[in-house]
């Protein structure tokens, strides 16, 4: 019994966003103007570094197919984040609201209930490009790829999007706290992510280690890229990213279990 | 009579920015963190002696300021209102006011602007101090410099009403928000200086109001554009504000028939 648990947990999850996507897609049009925005969206990133790297061969180090591999990991972590869990991002909404009183009675955890609760069609468009950029960029890195790095590679970019979910939820969980600024937070420190975008190298030592210890973003992209790429010594640390990830997810949910044994429903 | 009502606007919209002083400050984080990545990026790049435009590290500090002030102004959710209003059919509350409707909007982004305006050149001032400085041109050019700020208001006012009014067909006002974001930026020269783009990019930038919103304020500052050639950007500038105010009023006029509003 306690065996196929998990299984059934996911097949509800699935289910539960089955639904949701069935009633986005109701929109065609929409579906197209989110897909076509995201995809205009990383381009310009794209647009950016190729005008860079037109004068210049490396950056701190890195050439162009290494910047894009990091960018393309910050990309598809934004992507899986909006496709199969942008519900994370309505919970003030639902605090606020007092819809989570639903969630409560239902038997399946609140926290799945939640992240389930809507679909982000802009991640089809962050999954094209973050993938097209992923293959473009390890097609002319110069990497050995044993068995052990293909496997190597994997591990460390399911933890870099474990990671990035991870932050999501916790900063979105800060509403059981501040009802005002809460819903700003989150996508405020999304913002900041948007600095591993780069190699974090290229900051001073005060940013680089928030991005590294305070808020872990660097381990979304730039060290894990660093670690598949054999890139210096950063490539050892990167070997942390699965632990990082780990640390992340107990974090977020005893974060969001203390916020919601404080949840007082606003009715509805 | 309608006066009076537009300068109510400004200021209670100016007082509602105030009130919400904490989401505003967070949402200025957008457009800040993307200046901070900037300025350590081109600091980098330009100290490897490769030549970028011909742009000093100074030059380019300077030049990322401006562009953080251009792209922060008018982007205080104001748009995201009006696309809620239009979706759930509240406009047409609005539609029975005795104002002008793009005009009440106007004065509503002109008492925020005051404040994006404020804070926007302080944090600027403060980054180029604590930075080592940026270059500051004398006295006439930098009137020039704040002529061509102030235009930058109602153009990008009215870029993002126009694309704000596309919500009477679609649903979807984030993907729209998100599409104009990237063209603005890539267009207006706030991702990179325009001349750093392949030529037909260029082109195309300057042929459109784009180029009107980050390029013009930043080519002044930088006096790269002086006398005549300054005067002709703003009067560019003007021209675009005077083409898309007329534009606003023809597509509002045409876009108000879209509505149906199922009761309320």
């Amino acid at each position: 019994m306690t065996t196929t648990r998990p299984i059934a947990t996911a097949r509800m999850y699935r289910r539960c966003l089955g639904a949701h996507l069935r009633a986005a897609l109701e929109y065609e049009a929409d579906f197209w103007i989110l897909v076509v925005a995201s995809i205009m969206m990383q381009a310009t990133g794209v647009i950016f570094l190729g005008a860079v790297f037109a004068r210049i061969p490396t950056l701190a180090g890195w050439t162009l197919a290494e910047v894009v591999l990091i960018y393309s990991l910050v990309v598809i972590a934004e992507g899986v984040g909006s496709l199969c869990f942008e519900g994370t991002w309505y919970l003030p909404w639902m605090v606020n609201q007092g819809d989570l009183d639903y969630t409560l009675v239902r038997p399946y955890p609140v926290v799945l209930q939640t992240m389930s609760g809507a679909v982000g069609l802009n991640g089809v468009g962050n999954l094209l490009t973050g993938g097209l950029l992923m293959a473009w960029s390890l097609s002319r890195v110069d990497v050995d790829w044993s068995p052990l790095r293909i496997a190597l590679a994997v591990a460390l970019f399911l933890s870099a999007v474990l990671i990035k979910l991870s932050v999501t939820l916790a900063s979105t969980s800060a509403c059981f706290w501040v009802f005002g600024a809460s819903f700003m937070l989150p996508t405020a420190l999304h913002q900041v992510g948007e600095l591993a975008k780069y190699p974090v190298s290229v900051y001073s030592a005060g940013i680089r280690v928030a991005l590294t210890v305070v808020i872990p973003f660097a381990f979304v992209s730039f060290y894990p890229a660093a670690a598949v790429l054999g890139h210096g010594q950063d490539s050892w640390v990167g070997l942390l990213t699965p632990l990082v990830a780990g640390y992340c997810v107990v974090v977020a949910g005893a974060v969001f279990r203390r916020g919601l044994r404080r949840y007082e429903s606003s009715g509805n | 009579m309608a006066a009076r009502a537009y300068l109510c606007m400004v200021k209670v919209s100016a007082r509602t920015v105030l009130t919400y002083r904490a989401n505003f400050v967070l949402g200025l984080f957008a457009v800040f963190f993307q200046l901070l990545a900037m300025l350590y990026v081109w600091r980098l790049l330009l100290e490897s002696g490769k030549d970028f435009g011909g742009y000093t590290w100074p030059q380019m500090k300077a030049y990322l300021l401006v562009a953080f002030v251009t792209s922060s102004l008018v982007s205080a959710y104001g748009d995201f209102r009006m696309a809620a209003r239009i979706r759930d059919g509240l406009v047409s509350l609005d539609l029975v006011k005795p104002v002008t409707y793009q005009t009440a909007r106007f004065a509503e982004t002109v008492g925020r602007a005051a404040l994006e305006l404020a804070v926007t050149f302080a944090v600027a001032g403060s980054i180029a101090l604590v930075t080592g400085g940026i270059p500051v041109p004398d006295l006439p050019q930098l009137l020039l410099f704040a002529v061509s700020i102030a235009a930058v208001v109602p153009l990008k006012f009215l870029v993002v009403y126009l694309s704000t009014l596309l919500c009477f067909w679609t649903q979807n006002y984030m993907g729209v928000a998100w599409a104009r974001t990237s063209l603005v930026a890539l267009l207006s020269g706030s991702l990179i200086p325009l001349v750093l783009l392949p030529s037909w990019l260029q082109t195309t930038a300057m042929l459109l109001p784009f180029a009107s919103l980050t390029a013009t304020p930043a080519a002044i500052y930088l006096g790269q554009a002086t006398g005549g050639e300054a005067l002709g950007l703003l009067l560019t500038q003007a021209g675009w504000v005077t083409v898309l105010w007329v534009a606003g009023r023809l597509v509002w006029r045409f876009a108000v028939r879209q509505l149906t509003v199922h009761g309320g």
